[in-house]
């Protein structure tokens, strides 16, 4: 049975196993990590070898670039309104669908997972047609019910554009964390409830000191990967509203996206590569610095818990 | 009691009608799209909030299959989730048994490397790809898609699969090992009957996201049109012809079946998946 030779025979199943995906990780997710790096330093369009070595120029350019800027603060302000609300909304959804009284409990399921299921590129079409002032739909609304005077073109507009979009991410993203929440509220032991109330602890103690407790664990992974989600964003944009009008809605998923393949659509140079891959590793700098404050914060709020 | 159970009643009727209310109003978009593919297109433009449309217009699918070349986008949408989908389901499955069940030399590497990845700064790897694919002479093929929508459900599904699988007793495969079943047997035979929850899991999101997935296909097809998948097609077609508004509701209802259906089918499955990995 354990003899070195059934031993290396099991060793090299393993490696057949493993290999396939690990293969397809070196090609697809290592490798294009480091060489995007060296595509940083050059100006190059896509064409050919890159050749014109330019260091860290397109670095600075991109921190001195307004558009960039103004890209960047689009997506933090995308990310710390719908990370908040997703999240609010989605646990008390969860717990919505967890109580035992609710009836038709597959049905409503399916109705809050329902945006998650479809595809962004097209449910951001549907809404883009719904608050447009052709449709008539969410205008004719608000003009019966006296709160508008007159059509808004919702995503026309540099001052509503970014919110429709934020509120349609909010309504296509819910349905993970409510999976999520879901799942690591089933795990909750309805023993520990009932004990509680036997204690004579109402509603609103038992989510404080049992449900919050208890689910922590799953909802700092769901914070980290709702925050890392959202400061992706493209789909929608793209399709909405292509980072328009005036750059109102212009996210760093659009900007990179215009540097890289569309720069002549909207006047600027021409497609860069080279800068394309800076502002996407300058951004991903961002964000892993963005992730080790929040790890931080995390940190910290525990330590204050068990010091206080 | 009785009137204490009685108001309890009313109170949960209560909650029951607002949720329905807040359910509605959370799928309106939907049911609008519905209704606006089977209207006609004054209608359409003139009816405003009426979801019910005068007349069933089912012309407005046939049309959208033929005219708008939907038919074309849908098999290659077909065609891509469903093979990507089987070699993420594969090939994860895989590497996460013989990650959780065996301790080879060079385990730790692999594991390493993965999981730094998910730390390292994204740089906008789409260019590096899309060299390797050209190297390949993959461009503009069906094929450039599938492997990288396959590579990138690479990661993740591997952890979950060594997550659940590391939870299952090794009782069962012990028993096995004496009747001289050999590695391949175990895996093929014991593992992935018990692994079922986490399966439909990994199905079930796999075909979600490459169903839906929009920038790889955009960047992969951009020279050939007829290899377009349905989200792109979509976004394209609103470029094109963006007024025909009850075409375009048509060609989005279609679109958006067939994850409905396979969320439907697999939603027990899922859960139990997802509340699996978690306790894992």
């Amino acid at each position: 049975m354990n003899s070195p030779q059934s031993h290396l025979k099991k060793h090299v199943w393993s490696y057949i196993f493993v290999m396939p995906m690990f293969v397809l990780f070196l090609c697809f997710t290592l490798y294009p990590l480091l060489a995007s790096v060296r595509y940083t330093f050059y100006n190059w369009d896509g064409i050919g070898i890159p050749k014109d070595f330019v260091g860290v120029t397109h670095y600075v350019s991109i921190a001195q670039d307004l558009l960039f800027w103004n890209a960047f603060k689009n997506t933090f302000i995308y990310t710390a309104v719908l990370v908040p609300t997703q999240l609010t909304l989605a646990l008390g959804l969860a717990m919505v669908l967890n109580s035992r009284w609710l009836r038709a409990r597959p049905v409503f399921r399916a109705i809050f997972f329902s945006p998650v299921v479809t595809s962004s590129a097209i449910v951001g079409i549907v809404i883009s047609l719904l608050t447009s002032t052709a449709g008539h739909d969410v205008n004719t609304m608000l003009l019966r019910l006296h709160l508008i005077e007159r059509p808004i073109d919702w995503l026309g507009n540099p001052h509503t554009a970014l919110w429709i979009i934020i509120v349609t991410g909010v309504w296509i993203g819910l349905g993970y964390p409510v999976i999520y929440f879901l799942a690591a509220l089933q795990s909750v032991e309805q023993g520990l409830y009932d004990a509680a109330k036997v204690d004579g602890a109402g509603g609103f103690v038992l989510f404080w000191h049992i449900t919050l407790p208890l689910i922590r664990p799953v909802g700092l992974v769901v914070l980290l990967i709702t925050v890392l989600h959202s400061l992706r964003v493209f789909d929608i944009v793209q399709v909405m509203t292509r980072g328009g009008p005036y750059f109102a809605t212009d996210v760093v998923g659009t900007y990179i996206y215009r540097q890289a393949f569309y720069a002549n659509e909207v006047g600027g140079s021409d497609a860069n590569l080279g800068f394309a891959s800076a502002a996407a590793f300058f951004m991903g700098l961002l964000v892993m610095g963005i992730s080790a404050l929040q790890l931080a914060a995390i940190r910290y709020t525990a330590q204050q818990r068990k010091a206080g | 009691m009785k009137a204490f159970r009685q108001r309890r009643l009313f109170s949960q009727s209560v909650f029951h009608i607002a949720l329905a209310v807040f359910g509605f109003l959370y799928m309106y978009p939907f049911l609008w799209m519905l209704s606006g593919s089977l209207k006609i297109g004054s209608e359409f433009l003139g009816g405003g909030l009426d979801l019910l449309p005068q007349r069933l217009m089912w012309q407005n699918y046939a049309e959208a299959w033929k005219t708008a070349r939907f038919g074309i986008y849908f098999k290659n949408s077909v065609f891509v989730t469903v093979t990507s989908t089987l070699i993420i389901v594969i090939l994860t499955s895989m590497a996460g048994y013989a990650l959780a069940r065996s301790n080879f030399p060079g385990k730790k590497l692999v594991i390493g490397s993965v999981l730094a990845t998910m730390f390292l700064p994204r740089g906008y790897t789409i260019i590096p790809i899309f060299e390797l694919v050209k190297h390949l002479r993959l461009l503009n093929t069906l094929w450039a898609v599938i492997l990288v929508n396959a590579a990138t459900g690479m990661v993740f599904n591997t952890f979950l699969f060594v997550g659940y699988f590391t939870t299952l007793p090794p009782e069962l495969e012990e028993a096995a090992i004496i009747d001289g079943a050999n590695f391949p047997t175990l895996y093929q035979r014991i593992a992935l009957p018990l692994a079922k929850p986490m399966i439909g899991t990994v199905v079930l999101f796999e075909f979600i996201d490459s169903w839906n997935s929009f920038f790889i296909p955009l960047v992969f097809t951009l020279g050939r049109p007829d290899l377009r998948t349905v989200a792109v097609g979509m976004y394209a077609f609103v470029g094109q012809h963006s007024t025909n508004w009850t075409l375009m509701c048509a060609a989005a209802t279609m679109s958006l079946l067939p994850t409905l259906i396979l969320f439907f089918l697999l939603q027990r499955l899922f859960v139990e998946g997802v509340a699996g990995s978690i306790r894992g």
